[in-house]
C-alpha cells in the first residue's frame, strides 16, 4: 500500500455568508488520495470541490473533522508551511497568482520564500521551466503570454519548491482549448513520469477521463468516487448534475438501455467501435 | 439591411515597433436574421473582427457599414447605428458597475437618451428575457448575486438598447454545464423570438454545430472558412485542423466510427440521433445473422 | 490606444552601466545629481554635459533616447526657461510692452533649464540601463540598515514588485472596460471637465473592484506559496558588488570634487 498523501475524515465546513445566514460549503467529507494517484474531483459551481482543495493547502481550516497531510494534523499551526511546501497549489485565475514582472523570477518566488540558497534556487528554476516546457521564456514578462503559458508558469512556480503533491484548482476553465491541452499534457506528464501525486479539480469531463479515479461532489457531499469508465456509467446522474459525459460514454449507455449487450466502462472512441464491431 | 466588411485590413500600434497586423483584406457580409458562428484560436484576428463590427476599432484601410452607414465618424447618424450592434465582451460581469441590478441594466438606453418610462419599459423587458423576475432582483445589488446571475445581469444590459445585431464574445467561458445550457437558451430565445441577428464568438464548436446556421472560420487574420456548419465539418476537416479548431467530440466520435465501415451519418449534432442510427444498424446486422 | 503604454524604461543590454549594481548606481546618481547643482559657468558645464554622454556613449543606448526621456517634461523645461527669461532684472535685450528680455535672464534660464535636463538625462540613464527588478532590490538593499528605524523596506519593495507585475494587466483591463461601457453607449471624450469625471464612474468602480479581487486572489497565492514576509527569504540573483562598481561610484565622486573645487576653489 502507498503511503497516504492526503486524507479528510468526517471533515466539514460551515461558513456564514453576507447575510449572516450558515452555509454547509462542505458536509461530513471523507476522501483518500495516495502517492502517485491522479485524482480528479468534479462537481459544478458549489458544490464544494474548490472549498475542499483549500483545505489540503491549509488555506481553509475544517469546521468539524480533521484534514492529514502526509501524516500532519492541518490544525497543528507550526506545521502550515511544510504542509504547504509538499502540496502546493495552482489556481483559476492565470494572471493573478505571478507575482514578479519576469518568468524566472516568478518561478523562483518559492524557493525564495523556503529561503534556498541562491544557487539552488537557479537550478530548481531551470529544472522547473524545463519541466513544462517553458524555458525559453525564462526572461519574459507574464503579460505577454497566453493563458496557457502562463498556468504553465504557475505550475513551474509551485514545482519549483520540490512539493510531493500538486493540486489544480479549475486550472482550464479560463483556458482556450489550446491552452487546455497544453496544461492537461503537462500535468499528466509530471503525474507520471515525475511521479507527483496530483488532484484535478474540473468540470470538463474529457480532463477528468484521464484520471486514475474521480471524486464526484454535490452540495458539498461526495456522492461517487471511482475509475471514470466506472463513474462514466451513471450518465443520467451526472447529467442531472449538470455535468457532461464523454460522447463514447453515453452512446454505449444509451445502447445497453436500449438493450443492446454493450461491455461496460467505455470510454474512448476506439473502445466504442470495437464494441460495435463486435457485432459483425 | 446587413453588415458589410469590404477590404478591412486592421493594424495594432501602426508606426511604432510593436506594429501587428491583425487583419488582412476581409470581406463579409452578415444579414439580418443569421446566427453567426464565429471561430479561431486566440489571435486568429476573431476579436479584432467584431470591435469592427460597431465601430470600437475603425479598419487601416477598408470599410465597414452597417445597415448602410459607414461607421467613421461622429455624426448622430453614426452613434444610432453604432448601436444597433451590441456587444457583449467576455467576462462580461466584470463592467458590472452600479448600486442596483435595475440602474445598471439602465446604463445603456438612459445614455441613447430615452425617457423615463421607455428606460424602465426596456429594462423590465430585458430582465425578463434573461429570467431575472423584476420585482424580485430590480432593487438588489448585482455584486452579490452568483456568477452565472451577474452575466446574465450584465447581458440583460445589452440587450436593454434593442440592438439589431448581437454579438457574443464566449459568452458560456467560466460557467459550468448548467450555467452554459441557460447562457445558450437565453441567446437562442433572442434569435428566434425577437429576432436579432446573433453573432457568437466561441471556441467550442459543439455550442457553435448546435446553434448556428453560418460558421466563420478564422485564421491568421483572414476568414479560412465560411458556410454552414455541418458541411464545413464534413469537407474541411484537414482546414479546420489547420486552424487549430477541434470539430465537436460527436463529430469525432462519429467519424471514429465511420472509419471503421459502421454506417452512421456523420453530420448528426444530437448524441440521441447517433444513437438511433447506431441501433439501426446493430438491428440490421443482428437480422442479417 | 493604452496598450501602446510601455511602462518600465528598461533597454536591456550588456555594457558596462548594465553590469552595475543598481545599489551602486543608485547612489552614484544621487551623488551626481546633487554635483549637477555646484555646475553654473560654461566650463562647469561642459565637464556635467561630457561625463552625462560619456556614460550615455558607456550604455551604449542609442543617442535619441535622450529625446524620449526629456520628451514627457518638456513643458516643464520650457516653463522654467520662461519665468527666468522674463522676470530676471537686468540688460533689456528686448522689450515689446511689459514683456522685458534681459541678457541675466537669458543665462539663468539657460542654467536652469541646462541643470534640468542634466537631471533627468542622468537619472533616465539609471532606468534605462537597471531592470525594474533590479532597481527594487536595489532599493530594498540600501533601505534595509534603516529598517530598525521602522522603515518597512521589504514590504515597498514587494509593492514595488506587484505594481510592476499587474501594470500592464490592469492596462488591458481599462481598455477592455472602456470599450465595453462605450458599447453601452458611454462617452469618455467629450463634455465638461466636471461631466467627463462623473462619466468616469462606470469606468473606475469596475477596475477597483476587479483590481480588488485581483490582490485578494494574489495574497492567497502568495500565502500558498509560502510566503510570510521578508524574514528568512532568500534571493535568485543576489546582488554582487564588485570592482566595476567601486569605479563607478569613484569616478562619480572625482568629477563632483572637481566642480566643487572649480566653483569654489577657482571660482569658475
Amino acid at each position: 500500500m502507498k503511503q497516504v498523501m492526503i486524507s479528510t475524515d468526517h471533515m466539514s465546513h460551515v461558513y456564514q455568508d453576507e447575510m449572516g445566514r450558515e452555509v454547509h460549503a462542505l458536509q461530513d467529507v471523507s476522501v483518500h488520495i495516495h502517492e502517485g494517484e491522479f485524482v480528479s474531483i468534479i462537481g459544478t459551481n458549489g458544490s464544494g470541490k474548490s472549498t475542499l482543495a483549500k483545505h489540503f493547502n491549509v488555506l481553509l481550516q475544517p469546521t468539524s473533522g480533521t484534514v492529514t497531510i502526509l501524516g500532519m494534523d492541518t490544525k497543528e499551526e507550526h506545521l502550515i508551511w511544510n504542509i504547504r511546501q509538499n502540496v502546493g497549489m495552482v489556481f483559476q485565475n492565470p494572471d493573478n497568482q505571478i507575482v514578479a514582472a519576469i518568468v524566472e523570477e516568478d518561478v523562483a518566488f518559492g524557493p525564495e520564500n523556503l529561503g534556498v540558497p541562491a544557487p539552488e534556487i537557479r537550478s530548481r528554476v531551470d529544472a522547473a521551466l524545463a519541466a513544462v516546457n517553458m524555458s525559453d521564456y525564462a526572461l519574459h514578462g507574464p503579460h505577454l503570454l497566453s493563458g496557457g503559458q502562463k498556468q504553465r508558469i504557475a505550475i513551474a512556480g509551485v514545482l519549483a519548491m520540490k512539493p510531493k503533491c500538486i493540486i489544480l484548482d479549475e486550472p482550464t476553465a479560463m483556458l482556450d482549448p489550446k491552452g487546455r491541452k497544453e496544461v492537461m499534457d503537462t500535468v499528466y506528464r509530471l503525474n507520471k513520469e515525475e511521479g507527483i501525486t496530483i488532484v484535478y479539480i474540473t468540470h470538463f469531463m474529457e480532463e477528468a477521463a484521464l484520471a486514475d479515479r474521480i471524486i464526484v461532489m454535490k452540495q458539498g457531499k461526495v456522492i461517487d468516487e471511482g475509475a471514470p469508465k466506472d463513474v462514466f456509467m451513471n450518465v443520467d446522474t451526472l447529467k442531472g448534475l449538470g455535468l457532461d459525459v464523454p460522447v463514447p460514454s453515453e452512446i454505449a449507455v444509451r445502447l445497453q438501455e436500449q438493450g443492446v449487450a454493450m461491455p461496460k466502462g467505455i470510454t474512448t472512441n476506439e473502445e466504442l467501435g470495437e464494441a460495435i464491431c463486435q457485432f459483425n | 439591411m446587413s453588415i458589410q466588411l469590404e477590404h478591412v485590413t486592421y493594424t495594432y500600434g501602426q508606426g511604432t515597433p510593436f506594429e501587428k497586423t491583425a487583419l488582412y483584406d476581409v470581406n463579409l457580409t452578415i444579414h439580418e436574421g443569421e446566427f453567426v458562428g464565429i471561430i479561431g484560436h486566440t489571435g486568429s484576428g476573431k476579436s479584432t473582427l467584431v470591435q469592427h463590427l460597431n465601430g470600437l476599432l475603425h479598419p487601416t484601410s477598408g470599410t465597414v457599414t452597417v445597415n448602410g452607414v459607414d461607421l467613421v465618424g461622429k455624426t448622430e447618424e453614426v452613434k444610432q447605428t453604432r448601436h444597433k450592434v451590441g456587444m457583449v465582451f467576455q467576462y462580461p460581469e466584470h463592467q458590472l458597475f452600479e448600486e442596483t441590478i435595475a440602474k445598471d441594466i439602465a446604463f445603456g438606453p438612459k445614455n441613447l437618451g430615452f425617457d423615463e418610462a421607455e428606460v424602465e419599459r426596456r429594462v423590465r423587458e430585458a430582465m425578463q428575457f434573461v429570467g431575472l423576475d423584476y420585482d424580485t432582483y430590480a432593487e438588489r445589488s448585482p455584486f452579490h448575486l452568483s456568477g452565472g446571475q451577474m452575466r446574465r445581469v450584465a447581458i440583460a444590459g445589452v440587450i436593454a438598447l434593442d440592438p439589431d445585431y448581437l454579438i457574443l464574445d464566449e459568452p458560456s467561458a467560466g460557467l459550468d454545464p448548467f450555467g452554459r445550457e441557460e447562457i445558450f437558451g437565453e441567446i437562442v430565445k433572442l434569435h428566434k423570438e425577437k429576432g436579432i441577428t446573433v453573432i457568437l464568438v466561441s471556441h467550442n464548436m459543439e455550442d457553435i454545430s448546435r446553434m448556428a446556421n453560418r460558421l466563420i472560420v478564422m485564421h491568421q487574420g483572414q476568414v479560412l472558412l465560411d458556410g454552414n456548419p455541418i458541411e464545413i465539418f464534413h469537407n474541411d476537416r484537414e482546414k479546420l485542423q489547420s486552424a487549430g479548431v477541434d470539430v465537436p467530440p460527436l463529430s469525432q466520435t462519429l467519424q471514429a466510427l465511420a472509419e471503421r465501415n459502421i454506417p452512421v451519418n456523420i453530420d448528426r449534432v444530437h448524441v440521441n440521433e447517433a444513437v438511433a442510427d447506431i441501433y439501426d444498424y446493430l438491428k440490421e446486422v443482428h437480422h442479417a445473422k | 490606444m493604452l496598450s501602446n503604454i510601455t511602462i518600465g524604461q528598461y533597454f536591456p543590454g550588456d555594457s558596462v552601466l548594465h553590469r552595475m549594481d543598481p545599489r551602486a548606481k543608485i547612489i552614484a546618481t544621487m551623488i551626481f545629481i546633487i554635483a549637477i547643482f555646484f555646475a553654473d559657468s560654461l566650463v562647469t558645464y561642459s565637464i556635467v554635459a561630457a561625463f552625462t554622454f560619456g556614460c550615455l556613449g558607456l550604455s551604449r543606448l542609442p543617442v535619441r533616447l535622450v529625446w524620449l526621456s526629456i520628451k514627457p517634461l518638456w513643458i516643464i523645461i520650457v516653463f522654467t526657461l520662461a519665468i527666468h527669461v522674463f522676470t530676471t532684472p537686468g540688460e533689456y535685450l528686448f522689450t515689446y510692452g511689459w514683456l522685458h528680455i534681459s541678457r541675466e535672464g537669458l543665462n539663468l534660464g539657460g542654467l536652469m533649464a541646462g541643470r534640468l535636463i542634466f537631471l533627468i538625462v542622468f537619472s533616465s540613464l539609471l532606468t534605462y540601463t537597471t531592470s525594474p527588478i533590479r532597481l527594487t532590490d536595489g532599493i530594498e538593499r540600501l533601505l534595509n540598515p534603516w529598517k530598525r528605524f521602522g522603515v518597512p523596506a521589504h514590504e515597498l519593495a514587494m509593492m514595488m514588485t506587484i505594481a510592476l507585475r499587474f501594470i500592464p494587466t490592469l492596462l488591458e483591463e481599462t481598455d477592455r472596460i472602456m470599450k465595453a461601457q462605450e458599447s453601452r453607449g458611454a462617452d469618455f471624450t467629450t463634455g465638461s471637465l466636471l461631466k467627463r469625471a462623473k462619466n468616469m464612474v462606470p469606468l473606475l468602480v469596475p477596475l477597483f473592484i476587479s483590481a480588488f479581487r485581483r490582490a485578494d486572489e494574489l495574497a492567497v497565492a502568495m500565502e500558498s506559496r509560502c510566503y510570510r514576509g521578508g524574514e528568512g527569504r532568500t534571493r535568485l540573483k543576489e546582488l554582487q558588488y564588485s570592482q566595476l562598481d567601486t569605479y563607478g561610484i569613484g569616478a562619480v565622486v572625482l568629477v563632483s570634487v572637481v566642480l566643487a573645487v572649480l566653483r569654489w576653489g577657482f571660482g569658475i
